[in-house]
């Protein structure tokens, strides 16, 4: 049983080559208006313990904790609904609206919200566009299908024999909720959350497009470092610090889901 | 479920994109540009041309300026392309890693008719240049705007968008104002910051700069010349500005021979082809860019624009050109500088 | 009824850029604006003429094709191993796992661009292939963990108890129990991969080029609804596969297994 989980591992260590091939520019001087690079240093690491770099680490973790925590409120309803509605036409509608944001593909979804944030079809109150608020949207929006499909692919295990038991026993929607299904769904919920998380850490077209270069995360840093700026080791030298600071992150937070979730 | 018709799909699907790549023209001249208006421009003003008169097809390698840089580095010694388009100091990159061959001027008869400041060095030679100059919407912002300082003032406060991918134009400007240049740029430090609540939004392509002309999120820009004058073509009214204190800041487009390549005649008859007035003044008309050879026929409504050179003495006069090597050097430093100080809130 | 209107309110939410995708791409003038100022088809004609998009459909189906064949029971062993395994360690293996989803795309695809230039592959549709299985590895493996973790290995002791093999009851008893996990796999699979372009951006070249990579060349260069158009064909194409497979399938055995 356990050799069944060496194919990943080949496709992982696949990966790991390839990062292995970027990170190995970290430990080599950058020479600034040249390709040519210098020789071994440390340089690298010492310039990406910035503060702006630093700082967009932690933008990066706090806005990615916010959107799974808002996308996880705002997914948990519909994917109850996609799971548990007896009319196949409601299914068939609701699965076609959760999968067509999906198919929109991610830059065109983008530009879609370019246009509704900028105060193009509705005036908003406070600015959106190019706002830290207006990523955020974005993000949400974004990891919603895939929540919503993981979450319902979770409570379609649930048999509905519980909730029907515990309503006749007495006990409110709510109470049927919080008690029943809402326990019985954490598996759901943790690998959901866990893979939204993730992933939000790593976005990169939303804060792109949505941030017009006044939100930077991670991965803009990285495209600004290793593109803009066409210094490899020092976008290496970051990716490698964020990687390294993300994976510890993720490996902590599975490390409560998986205690929780037991 | 039926097993064997989903292992048998599976295995189809898998074997598939394995069985090779379809052939394409061994003899093609491989040119690597930017995507768009001006591959297609290329494609259509330069690239017919010469299959015409050569009878060799030509091919494009699509992509932005720094990851078609990116896959030559890595591609060093057995070139992808043979032919490579990029801005004059990006070319800098280019060479100091030995990526390009030496022009053999003899196969340039045409490169002795050029603007003396196109012939950028042995290695890169200019194809077209623009400026970064103002451009804004007469329509949207109720003011005239007729030099750089102007951007300095308050009534255009979260009105200005820029680009954020390279901030040398306005870098540049701030030092010039200050008395110093791109070498000594750090005199225009505390003018720049002034700058700070000033900008709208950053943007990183040509399309983004445009659309934020197009919508009015942006309707004053730091903005290269031939977008602008692509937003005049299709209706929308932006004028360019020729500032009265500093000249727009040149950009030149050039072209080279990679090294290694087994195609470095046919790449050289390209880009003598390109050099010449018939294809300049067809790329003139095409692209909106000012030509490389005084000579080329500029069409009324371009002529006396920013960015449209007609002779030698409007080279040194009518646009401000960057030392290349500096702007290379300094551009991450820039860059650092600019997102810490002016991009982060 | 508060619930159906947050399902309505949230639905709606999920479907305003779909909408207004739709609705841009009949513009007739080349500015994204909404609501579009006409009606015209122009943009359709555009998408399905563009010889880029025609080749980059093709290599799309290759690459997703490909990738998703490999990643789908690669990840399924690797769902079973993770929860039935006894491996210690288990949520370390299970970070690993989903490693490449937290991995900025621009680092991992220069660093597939000099390994496959190191590799002599720079060419080939190899190391495309290699990275979207890569990238969609750990969605795969999610979704069908969650399905394994409701497995119950009392049905399977009961086939093999009846005498069937251990394959044999993987395929009759464990395959179909795992249909909801397989199917969100698959789906997640085919999407990521059909979308994902910036890793792709550095390993292809103008002929193994995929779609959404042609598509951010496009949009980096020109302004106009194209994309758009480009869109709601694909969404279309989705309306028409979810029936479809609503029609055959019947999409409430695979999500409701009562």
């Amino acid at each position: 049983m356990k050799l069944l989980l060496v194919p990943a591992l080949v496709v992982l260590a696949v990966f790991a080559a390839a990062l292995a091939s970027l990170f190995r520019w970290s430990l080599l001087e950058f020479i600034p208006g040249s390709l040519q690079t210098g020789g071994l240093t440390l340089a690298n690491f010492r310039g990406v313990l910035a503060p702006q770099y630093l700082g967009a680490i932690q933008d990066t973790v706090v806005l990615s904790a916010l959107t799974t925590v808002l996308t996880l409120v705002c997914a948990y309803p519909v994917a109850y609904a996609l799971a548990r509605t007896p009319s196949r036409r409601v299914r068939s509608v609701l699965l076609v609206l959760t999968l067509a944001p999906f198919f929109t593909g991610a830059i065109v979804r983008t530009y879609a919200w370019v246009l509704v944030l900028g105060n193009t079809v509705v005036s908003w109150p406070v600015p959106m566009l190019f706002t830290e608020r207006g990523v955020l949207v974005g993000l949400v929006h974004f990891s919603m299908p895939t929540m919503i499909l993981i979450l319902a692919a979770a409570l379609s295990h649930i048999d509905p024999i519980y909730e029907r038991a515990a309503a006749s026993l007495g006990a409110s929607p709510a109470r049927v909720f919080r008690r029943v299904t809402l326990p019985l769904s954490m598996p759901g919920i943790m690998s959901g959350g866990l893979i939204v998380f993730a992933w939000t850490l790593s976005a990169f077209p939303t804060p792109e497009l949505l941030g017009g270069g006044k939100v930077k995360m991670i991965a803009n840093v990285v495209k600004d470092l290793g593109l803009d700026s066409f210094n490899w080791p020092g976008a290496a030298a970051f990716a490698m610090l964020a990687l390294a600071l993300t994976l510890a992150l993720l490996t902590a937070v599975g490390r409560l889901s998986t205690a929780r979730a037991s | 479920m039926r097993p064997r018709i989903v292992v048998t799909v599976l295995v189809a699907l898998l074997i598939l994109p394995l069985l090779g790549v379809p052939a394409r023209a061994q003899n093609a001249l491989v040119v690597s540009t930017w995507g768009g208006n001006w591959k297609d421009t290329v494609e259509k003003v330069i690239g017919k041309a010469f299959t015409a008169k050569t009878g060799i097809p030509v091919e494009y390698e699509v992509g932005g300026t720094i990851d078609r840089l990116a896959k030559a580095r890595v591609a060093k010694g057995n070139p992808l392309v043979d032919l490579t388009f990029t801005t004059t100091h990006v070319a800098r990159l280019y060479i100091s890693d030995g990526l390009y061959e030496k022009l053999d001027m003899a196969k340039l008869p045409h490169a002795r008719e050029i603007a003396r400041e196109a012939l950028r060095s042995d290695y890169h030679v200019g194809s077209w240049a623009y400026v970064y100059t103002i451009a804004y919407r007469p329509d949207l912002v109720k003011e005239d705007i007729t030099k750089w300082s102007d951007l300095w003032k308050p009534s255009l406060k979260g009105k200005i968008a820029m680009p954020d991918f390279d901030p040398s134009h306005i870098i540049t400007i701030a030092a010039l104002m200050e008395g110093g240049n791109e070498i000594n740029w750090q005199k225009g430090e505390s003018r720049l910051r002034q700058l700070k609540d000033s900008v709208a939004a950053f943007f990183s392509t040509d399309a983004q700069s445009q659309d934020l002309m197009k919508t009015g999120q942006g309707p004053v820009q730091v903005m290269l010349s031939v977008n602008a004058y692509h937003l005049q073509e299709q209706g929308i009214a932006v004028k360019v500005v020729q500032p009265t204190d500093y000249p727009g800041v040149v950009g030149i487009d050039t072209m080279a021979v990679m090294a290694g390549t087994k195609k470095a005649d046919a790449a050289h008859q390209f880009i003598n082809l390109a050099l010449s007035r018939e294809i300049q003044s067809e790329l003139v008309k095409a692209l909106r860019a000012g030509p490389v050879h005084p000579g080329a026929v500029v069409p009324a409504n371009l002529r006396g624009q920013p960015g449209i050179f007609l002779s030698a003495a409007e080279w040194k006069e009518r646009g401000y050109i960057m030392n290349d090597e500096a702007r290379a050097k300094n551009l991450p430093g820039w860059r650092e500088w600019f997102t810490a100080n002016i991009v982060k809130k | 009824m508060i619930f159906r209107l947050a399902v309505v309110g949230l639905v709606a939410f999920m479907t305003l850029p779909t909408v207004v995708v739709i609705a841009v791409s009949f513009n007739p003038t080349a500015i994204l604006s909404f609501p579009p100022a006409g009606f015209s088809l122009r943009w359709y004609e555009n998408v399905l003429t563009y010889p880029q998009f025609q080749r980059a459909a093709v290599n799309s189906l290759l690459v997703t094709g490909g990738a998703v064949a490999l990643a789908l029971p690669v990840g399924t062993f690797a769902a079973l191993a993770l929860e039935r395994g006894r491996l210690r360690g288990r949520h370390v293996w299970a970070a690993v796992l989903l490693s490449p989803v937290v991995v900025p795309g621009v680092a991992a695809g220069l660093g597939f661009l000099i390994l496959a230039a190191a590799l002599g592959l720079l060419r080939s549709r190899s190391v495309l292939i290699a990275a979207h299985v890569a990238l969609i590895l750990p969605f795969v493996v999610r979704s069908v963990w969650v399905s394994v973790r409701n497995l119950d290995p009392a049905l399977e002791r009961a086939a093999a108890s009846l005498g069937a093999t251990p394959w044999r009851a993987f395929r009759r008893v464990t395959l179909p129990l795992l249909r909801p996990g397989l199917f969100a796999g698959l789906l997640f699979a085919i999407v990521v991969s059909l979308n994902e372009f910036v890793v792709s951006l550095f390993i292809s070249n103008r002929v193994t080029e995929i779609l959404p990579v042609a598509m951010f060349n496009y949009v980096v260069n020109y302004t106009d609804p194209t994309i758009a158009a480009l869109s709601s064909l694909f969404i279309a194409a989705t309306f028409v596969a979810v029936w479809l497979a609503d029609r055959y399938l019947d999409l409430g055995r695979v999500f409701l297994r009562h």
